[in-house]
């Protein structure tokens, strides 16, 4: 069977700071997988990156053969250097002859808008991981092109045609409508492809945060991060969000559909509430719960949205010897459960107890796997932990 | 008490039954005046209702919500001048021009983060203000609007102060029950999300844009809605009662009431509305403008006692919990 997730060279760097280095992982499906290394070797780092909240600077993921956050290839790159570069070019060589001759001062207001426009998409397409000259050249290009696409139009709606063909000197810029028209519709192409899914394919544009929810990759958090205000069940049902389909007219008119799916939700989510034992607080405060509730709490909202994958950064932090005990059980009952878990955690107890097969992390590398036994008598390991020779020195 | 507090439906069906018997109750000479004071406040409550969604359920400081209502009072103000068309064509053509209005702002501006977005939203409202005030074409800019024909039901056309009053109380229990369904659903529960937590919201597989922007569209409808009531009733418009200071007496209103709650949003709304009317009777002649005063040392008190306002969001919430404890358990027995 296919790795669920599979993990390949992913490096990310805050400016030059270099958070993680060429990490090549593997989760298969139902695996309990663990990440352990000493504090700041960018585990959470590695968390975010595969919930999106953080964009790569190298490397793929692949959850269920489905990228990610790849980046752009090198051949995509140029090829969208060349077209861009291309159509900037003959944008730019039409424009005194536009500007100049005739221009009527509606155009230059078109062009305007239309700048305006770009600039304001300028931040949406830096996210999506397109470098900042390439959002320049492929923007102006839009703009030239889509401008004589108008100009193109008017120019046909306004002159009698018959006038023109007659003219013994006709003048140049009368080039510019056939132009207009092919160069208008190839931006408008262009335009399309890229705010189509197709793109995500062929450029690897940035999956957001909510989808990687819903595509069945759930976490939590290393410090707790609950809606604290509402009830407990209100927690579980929000993580259910993703499974849900009511939108706005079927919740007005509180159509049969929608009451069903909130009986079904509010059912569903009991269950997860027993599942992580916690019925009986089900309709407090997420505020009022002790510190190891509010834990299982978060892993009862990630479970309900009904995940393939969980990523559980730190779950047994502050726990005691009897709280932690139970933690190994219910991670185990979620893996009966048909989902594979990806733990980060400190308490070697709980981890080489739980994981069957163990990554170490130190300053952003991947130093060790194995199996936990392995793991532990791995010389690399124990000098990363207990600071060896190296160190030292 | 106890039986209101346990059973929210009875203390509802009281209010409403003593606001319908409301304008018959004889008050002499002023009852004209009580009635005109007791729209105004309903007409608030929906305003703040509509408010609400935005900085109450989404957690999104919005300093220009009336715009909104501005854009409202003039679509309706100019379609029933140009058009004529009854009030239930106007009304959802406003509250549908406000929506719109809404996405447009919203959805290039709300990527932005809290105090950068109130800037963006208060900039809006200005915008909107200067546009009634100088496109003369269309809105006659700053002499007003004036000779809005009076709306008309069935043929039959409103004159009394009353008639208008159970209007205004019949467009509450509308937007009063669109409100209270989407807070009891997966939209209301996502805005929440976003309020408490937006990071974790987004792990939950909540789309933060475009819930933002649905919150601001709906805050929108409802503000525009109360725009287009305004102006069928008032029969006059002018760009100077869109200023921002409105926006600024609506927040107070939610943020006295309790920011997240229905209850208590309307509740600030029934409180303050009337409390200015009141001090305008109250105070010696010269000192009119004091009431803000007033207004300002009552937020201020609030803020030190009762930060979380009258019936606060915490409060409410679990109170509905309880409600929802009652209900299933009651189910399972």
């Amino acid at each position: 069977m296919d790795a669920l997730l599979k993990v390949n060279t992913l490096s990310k760097s805050f400016g030059g700071l270099l958070a993680l280095k060429e990490i090549t992982l593997k989760v298969e499906p139902e695996q309990i997988v663990g990440i352990i290394g000493p504090n700041g070797a960018g585990k959470t780092t590695f968390f975010n990156c595969l919930s999106c909240l953080y964009h790569p600077t190298g490397g793929q993921i692949e959850f269920k053969n489905i990228p990610l956050a790849a980046r752009i290839s090198n051949i995509a790159k140029k090829r969208i250097r060349i077209f861009a570069l291309i159509f900037l070019t003959l944008g730019l060589i039409r424009l005194p002859l536009f500007w100049s001759f005739f221009l009527p001062q509606t155009f230059f207001k078109v062009e305007l808008f239309l700048l305006g426009l770009f600039v304001l998409s300028i931040r949406f397409m830096l996210v999506r991981g397109l470098l900042r000259h390439e959002i320049w050249a492929w923007g102006l290009m839009f703009i030239f092109l889509l401008s004589d696409l108008c100009f193109a139009i008017w120019f046909l709606t306004h002159i009698n045609l018959s006038d023109v063909l007659i003219l013994a000197h006709m003048p140049l810029y009368y080039l510019t409508v056939p132009w207009g028209v092919v160069a208008g519709l190839f931006s408008l192409y262009f335009t399309g492809v890229l705010c189509t899914g197709e793109v995500r394919r062929i450029y690897g544009f940035r999956t957001s945060p909510d989808a990687v929810c819903r595509m069945g990759i759930a976490r939590t958090f290393q410090n707790i991060r609950l809606f604290f205000n509402l009830s407990v069940l209100d927690n579980v049902k929000i993580g259910h969000h993703g499974r849900m389909h009511s939108g706005l007219g079927k919740t007005l008119f509180r159509t049969r559909f929608q009451k069903e799916e909130e009986a079904s939700t509010e059912k569903k989510g009991l269950q997860f509430l027993r599942f992580v034992g916690l019925e009986h607080r089900a309709f407090d405060l997420a505020d009022t719960l002790a510190y190891g509730e509010q834990r299982r709490l978060e892993i009862a909202r990630a479970l309900s949205s009904g995940p393939k994958l969980l990523l559980l950064d730190e779950p047994a932090a502050g726990m005691n010897a009897r709280e932690s005990e139970n933690l190994i059980r219910l991670v185990r009952k979620i893996r009966e459960n048909g989902i594979a878990v990806l733990i980060i955690e400190h308490d070697m107890k709980v981890m080489m107890n739980l994981a069957d097969y163990i990554y170490v992390f130190d300053y952003g590398r991947l130093i060790a796997e194995g199996t936990p036994d392995a793991v532990r008598e791995n010389s690399k390991v124990i000098d990363a932990y207990l600071g060896g020779n190296s160190g030292v020195c | 008490m106890a039986l209101f507090s346990k059973n929210p439906r009875t203390l509802f069906l009281a209010v409403l039954v003593l606001a319908v018997i409301l304008p018959w109750i004889p008050f002499g000479p002023s009852s004209n005046y009580l009635l005109r004071v007791l729209t105004t406040a309903v007409l608030y409550m929906i305003l703040a209702l509509g408010l609400n969604i935005v900085p109450g359920f989404t957690g999104l400081l919005d300093l220009g919500y009336v715009g909104f209502y501005g854009i409202g009072a003039y679509t309706s103000g100019l379609l029933a001048i140009h058009y004529d068309l009854s009030l239930w064509v106007i009304l959802p053509i406003a509250a549908a021009n406000g929506a719109l209005w809404g996405v447009l702002l919203g959805a290039p501006t709300l990527r932005l983060t809290g105090d950068y977005f109130a800037i963006v939203t208060f900039g809006f409202s200005e915008l909107v203000v200067l546009f009634l005030r100088n496109e003369l074409w269309l809105t006659r800019g700053p002499m007003g609007l004036p000779g809005i024909p009076p709306p008309s039901i069935f043929g039959y056309t409103l004159t009394q102060g009353w008639q208008y009053f159970y209007l205004v109380l019949f467009l509450l229990l509308v937007v009063l029950a669109v409100v209270v369904r989407l807070e009891n659903s997966r939209l209301g529960r996502a805005w929440f999300a976003i309020r408490e937590d937006e990071i974790a919201a987004q792990s939950c597989g909540i789309n933060l844009i475009r819930y933002k922007v649905m919150a601001f569209a709906a805050s929108a409808a409802i503000g525009a809605m109360g725009g287009a009531f305004y102006a069928k009733w008032f029969r006059f418009i002018h760009p100077d009662m869109f200023k921002f200071w409105e926006s600024i007496l609506i927040l107070c209103l939610i943020v006295f009431g309790g920011m997240g709650s229905i209850a208590g949003t309307m509740l600030g709304a029934l409180i303050l509305i009337p409390l200015s009317e009141l001090l305008r009777a109250v105070l010696p002649q010269g000192m009119f403008n004091a009431r803000y005063l007033i207004y300002g040392l009552l937020l201020v008190v609030m803020m030190r006692l009762r930060p979380a306002g009258l019936i606060p969001f915490q409060l409410s919430r679990s109170r509905k919990a309880e409600q929802a404890k009652a209900r299933l358990l009651g189910n399972e027995e």
